[in-house]
């Protein structure tokens, strides 16, 4: 009885999934590509604002302190709201892709600011000394000693802000940029299939999280620093 | 000083908007600390079959965008059952408190294993029984580990109520969102005027300023009682 009740709802699935495969791929594929800038864009930022907050460069560190705290402590949701919704009035109009990159990349750069600078801050200071005393300038001893050691100790948890980024991209339905829920959601509207929608929606991004948090503890393992592999 | 305008948005986002949105959280928070301490706790239990149950359950809520879950209660569950069929505010705080209670489930796993087994042989000699010895001596001793996480929670709560918007419950994104709409309507019932950017603007104030203390209280009580 189970079981064939179980048998006609996976074959449910599959009818629905290839029933709607090209719509489904192309909204998955909008997820990757947005997840995929923001992530390249989110690392970017982390890397030189968590650089210059560790090393209290004037001005550079207080502004992007302000940026931080501002990203942090407002929901992304009401960030999306005020880019899409809120700057046209004074004359700023982004299209729904570029709210969707741009809304994600600022988000996750706040955190990532906040993963490396408390990296690079975790790199003993008589390491950074001792690159010193070998004669390297302030931007070599960065590059040769802080960013290898203080990069691998904010790897983990750049890597949850990451996981994070790709989570949220499931936010920009309310601009109905569609990505992969705002495409099953249209696909639900029209064709009343509501509990093979969703299934398939939610296998999807358990899938991706997933497959990225196996990854983080493969990378944990790769670049542990000497002393800490086991 | 102020536009006209402004005194009746701001008295609607604020008394029907953030007393929806804390009405969210302080549901979804004693929900979530609830079922993450009760789930957490018995996650050091070894016994394969409950621990990996409930390593299913974190995993799966955790994994989950907050706003799928909730899509989930709030137009699937009725499609199985009529009986599961929940209002907004219902469904948002059901959600939000499925993907709070994984994470207070792991940071009380933690919490929990960080105490002493002394403590437990201790209380065991005492004669107190398991649930005796986890209520009255472990847990008390795990919360103020358990605190810094908890009030981190209680922000990542706050600013994920705004989800709720989606599907129309009553919090502070909506409430702004009706304002903002009902502005931009002609004379009688708005000015047919738009003021989006200020009060998209305003929400993220509001929430800037409730925000900003508890993460300072947080990274504080982490320097302190860790």
């Amino acid at each position: 009885m189970i079981v064939a009740l179980v048998a006609t709802f996976l074959s449910d699935l599959s009818s629905f999934v290839s029933e709607n495969f090209d719509e489904l791929a192309a909204g998955l594929r909008r997820t990757l590509v947005v997840s995929a800038i923001a992530i390249a864009g989110a690392f970017f930022i982390g890397l030189v604002l968590g650089a210059a907050r560790a090393a209290r460069l004037p001005v550079i560190s207080q502004l992007a302190a302000i940026y931080v705290e501002v990203i942090r402590n407002t929901p992304i949701l009401v960030q999306i709201f005020f880019l899409y919704f809120g700057l046209p009035q004074v004359g700023i109009r982004l299209d729904a892709f570029t709210v969707a990159w741009v809304s994600v990349t600022i988000w996750g750069g706040a955190f990532n600011t906040e993963n490396f600078r408390a990296g690079f801050e975790a790199v003993p200071n008589r390491y950074r000394e001792a690159g010193l005393a070998l004669g390297f300038g302030r931007l070599a001893t960065f590059v040769n000693v802080t960013l290898p050691i203080g990069g691998r100790i904010a790897l983990p948890s750049s890597i949850n802000t990451y996981i994070s980024v790709l989570k949220n991209t499931s936010l920009l339905y309310v601009i109905a940029y569609p990505e992969l829920t705002t495409t099953a959601l249209q696909i639900q509207a029209l064709t009343l299939e509501t509990v093979e929608t969703f299934t398939v929606l939610a296998v999807t991004y358990l899938v991706l999280v997933w497959t990225m948090s196996a990854l983080i503890r493969l990378l944990e393992a790769r670049l542990a620093l000497p002393e800490e592999r086991s | 000083m102020l536009p006209d305008w402004v005194e009746p948005v701001a008295r609607y986002m604020l008394v029907e908007g953030l007393v929806g949105t804390l009405k969210i959280a302080a549901i979804a928070l004693a929900g979530s600390v609830l079922v993450g301490i009760t789930l957490g706790t018995l996650l050091t239990i070894n016994f394969l079959p409950l621990r990996s149950l409930i390593r299913l359950y974190i995993e799966v809520w955790r994994g989950l965008p907050i706003l799928v879950t909730i899509f989930i209660i709030f137009f699937m569950l009725p499609a199985v059952s009529q009986q599961l069929e929940f209002d907004a505010v219902t469904a948002a705080a059901l959600g939000l408190i499925l993907w709070g209670s994984a994470q207070v489930a792991e940071a009380t796993r933690g919490a929990v294993q960080s105490i002493p087994r002394e403590q437990h042989e201790a209380a065991a000699a005492l004669g107190f029984g398991w649930i005796g010895r986890h209520s009255f001596v472990i847990m008390p001793q795990a919360l103020r580990r358990l605190l810094p996480p908890l009030v981190s929670l209680l922000v990542n709560i706050i600013q994920n109520t705004t989800i709720a918007q989606v599907i129309g419950a009553t919090e502070l994104l909506e409430a702004g969102e009706r304002q903002s709409e009902r502005l931009v309507a002609p004379a009688p019932i708005g000015l047919g005027e738009i003021h989006a950017f200020e009060i998209y603007a305003g929400v993220m104030a509001i929430f800037f300023l409730i925000s900003f203390p508890l993460t300072r209280l947080a990274a504080y009580l982490e320097h302190r009682l860790v």
